[in-house]
């Protein structure tokens, strides 16, 4: 029974982690480019819905929008203060003002919000179901629901939409999308506006169970990061499946072995899948022609 | 219009020198040089508001300056600030960062500048080096755990404790000192585990301490994850009494809970203002609620009351840091949160207390004070 309470706990954590990892492989697609800022904007996510909260005392859910559109502004923002400017010098330029951008939203928080640890209001409700004996926090279900809505919304508009496949043709060959007449520079703006979106989102969703403060997103870019490593560089689903592992080693595996023995054994599997399978488990191998 | 400039940054020269050495006459300076960004934020904000009260209630007929510089989290800055502010006026002495790792990178410079550090950080080892220029205004893990493990063993009778605490300096220090203090009580803990602060879910290490058949938690945690812990045993229906580390006093870690969640839980800590007591302690948490529109904590009084003694030996006449330094380490002050002496080292503060939950509020009340609790247990 305790293990299928984890592993529900598991899910959901491994759901937000998917929404953190996917605006930061959107991204990282459509630029080339490695946004350090992706943990901060999640904290910024996750303390805007708890700013609008008591203007618009109503659940989580109705929340959700607000957060997704106001959190694409700063995603726009972003990308027109800390890329455009910086789009044709090197990758390490980029690099750079996305860690000022978060240095700059974590600074910011504190000001605004003091450094005090909040939660955000429950998307539906903060009730337990009991399920035959399982003990269900109504927002675990409501995570797991709402971030796989928001993954099957974006794998839709990618796949069947003009917007989608203009964005993917921004991000697998940028100068052939703008001969073939796409709006390149506009792709990467919608692209960083999704990919902060869904960093909102996530915050939303995390800072009620998990709570939220302005230093909260340090640790999140390197989960990020992770899953993207471990999933395959620049592969969507390679991205929530390396969300989803995370969250394996941080719940189920700690149940085990203790949290810290988890986390080593977290980064030997990185290790190992670097070693083995260095384009990660759904990339694409890249071979240099002899 | 150049003519109106020169002469306009010649008067302000003018008054800058005007004010430096006026300053330098009477005015006795007291840094205020704190963590305000980083992962000690919370509790640096705290000690920050404390020390700006104190300052702010300076008796009358003492000239002050003050100044409030953020530390941030690396020794190096920390250093920096010591050293600029100690070239600006006469310093009589500095609120001194919380951040054990600070302190140590600035006790060297202190004792070379010979200035007074006025603390509230738990580190044992920063009254430890032999140096003669820190005070620390807040009871150590030595005081604070052996009050925490006898209330868990004399006051509730539990013996099979399940220890759950941080990975980080802090919960290294805390459980050693609370192995120490289980030890001398006879106790022997079923269960110990360390976890990371930036862990998400803490169910897992729950489920394992659960299953070691405790008689009680016994937590030593930052502030979130103490809340979240809390939260995840009342949703699954845990019932055990739950003896809470320094972190859950702080008024901003019972704002996450339903007071419901609370329930049962207790906490050590060297005070809580917001619980009320003597008139002079509902006085401290007014002004502070009114000067910061926030709920005061133990830090904040700790070093208010550090710095309140501070002002005292001033206003008794120590107009330098070595006079100011001879007082802290001679006398003996009562203060809001307790009488502070130094032991010759540099701990003043020798007393903890133990505050419980209702279930029906986020204010905790007093259940148990504990006056030097190591000397008691040996």
């Amino acid at each position: 029974m305790a293990a299928l309470q984890l592993l529900v706990n598991g899910v959901a954590l491994g759901a937000a982690y998917a929404l953190v990892a996917l605006g930061f492989v959107l991204v990282l697609n459509a630029t080339s480019a490695v946004n350090f800022a992706q943990g901060d904007l999640v904290m910024a996510g996750g303390l805007l819905a708890v700013a609008a909260a008591p203007l618009i005392p109503l659940p989580g859910i109705v929340l959700l929008p607000v957060v997704l559109v106001l959190m694409a502004a700063l995603g726009l923002l972003l990308a027109l203060a800390a890329y455009l400017p910086l789009r044709r010098r090197p990758p390490v330029s980029v690099f750079i003002s996305t860690i000022a951008v978060g240095i700059i939203l974590q600074n910011g928080a504190a000001i605004l919000f003091g450094p005090e640890p909040r939660a955000a209001p429950p998307l539906f409700g903060d009730d337990t179901l009991h399920i035959a004996g399982l003990a269900v926090p109504e927002q675990s279900l409501a995570i797991v629901a709402v971030a796989g809505l928001l993954i099957g919304a974006q794998q839709w508009v990618f796949a069947r939409t003009q917007l989608g496949r203009r964005l993917r043709a921004t991000a697998q060959d940028p100068e052939m999308a703008r001969a073939c007449g796409v709006p390149v520079t506009a792709m990467i703006l919608v692209t960083f506006a999704i990919g902060a979106a869904c960093a909102g989102a996530a915050g939303l969703l995390l800072a009620n169970r998990y709570f939220v403060t302005p230093t909260s997103g340090g640790d999140l870019i390197l989960k990020a990061y992770i899953a993207v490593t471990v999933g395959g560089w620049g592969s969507v689903p390679g991205a929530v499946v390396g969300a989803l592992l995370i969250a394996l080693f941080e719940v189920g595996v700690s149940s085990v072995l203790s949290y810290p023995a988890a986390l080593g054994a977290l980064y030997l599997t990185l290790l190992a899948i670097l070693v083995l399978r260095p384009q990660g488990l759904f990339g694409e191998a890249v071979r240099r022609r002899g | 219009m150049r003519r109106t400039l020169s002469l306009l940054i010649g008067l302000l020269a003018a008054s800058s020198c005007l004010s430096s050495a006026a300053r330098a006459d009477d005015t006795l300076s007291f840094p205020v040089l704190v963590p305000l960004t980083g992962f000690l934020s919370l509790e640096g904000t705290s000690q920050r508001n404390g020390a700006v009260l104190a300052l702010k209630q300076t008796p009358a007929g003492i000239a002050i300056a003050s100044e409030v510089v953020d530390t941030g989290t690396s020794p190096e800055a920390a250093v920096t600030a010591l050293e600029r502010a100690a070239g600006r006026g006469t310093v009589g002495a500095v609120a001194a960062s919380m951040l054990g790792t600070q302190m140590l990178a600035m006790l060297p410079l202190a004792g070379e500048l010979k200035l007074p550090l006025v603390t509230v950080s738990g580190t044992a080892s920063i009254t430890e080096q032999g140096n003669p220029w820190v005070f620390r205004f807040f009871p150590g893990d030595a005081v604070t755990k052996a009050a925490h493990a006898r209330y868990v063993v004399e006051e509730l009778g539990k013996r099979q404790p399940a220890v759950i605490y941080q990975t980080t300096a802090y919960g290294q220090s805390g459980k050693a000192h609370l192995d120490a203090a289980f030890k001398a009580l006879g106790v022997t803990p079923v269960f110990e585990e360390g976890v990371d602060p930036a862990a998400k879910d803490l169910l897992p290490v729950l489920t394992k301490a659960l299953a070691a058949k405790p008689d009680v938690l016994v937590l030593h945690l930052h502030s979130a994850p103490t809340a979240l812990l809390l939260r995840q045993a009342a949703s699954s229906g845990v019932t055990l009494p739950i003896v809470a580390g320094s972190a859950m006093h702080q008024p901003s870690t019972a704002a996450l809970l339903e007071p419901a969640e609370l329930k049962g839980v207790c906490a050590e800590t060297a005070a809580s203002p917001i619980s009320g007591g003597t008139p002079e302690v509902k006085a401290f948490t007014d002004a502070y609620r009114a000067a910061f529109g926030k709920e005061p904590d133990a830090f904040a009084l700790g070093q208010y009351d550090g710095m309140t003694m501070v002002l005292e030996a001033v206003k008794a006449g120590a107009r330098s840091p070595d006079a100011i330094r001879k007082a802290l380490s001679a006398e003996t002050f009562q203060g809001l949160a307790m009488t502070y002496k130094s032991d010759g080292k540099g701990n003043m503060a020798h007393s903890a207390v133990i505050v419980c939950y209702d279930g029906a509020s986020r204010v905790p009340v007093l259940a148990k004070r504990y006056d030097d609790p190591t000397l008691a247990a040996k």
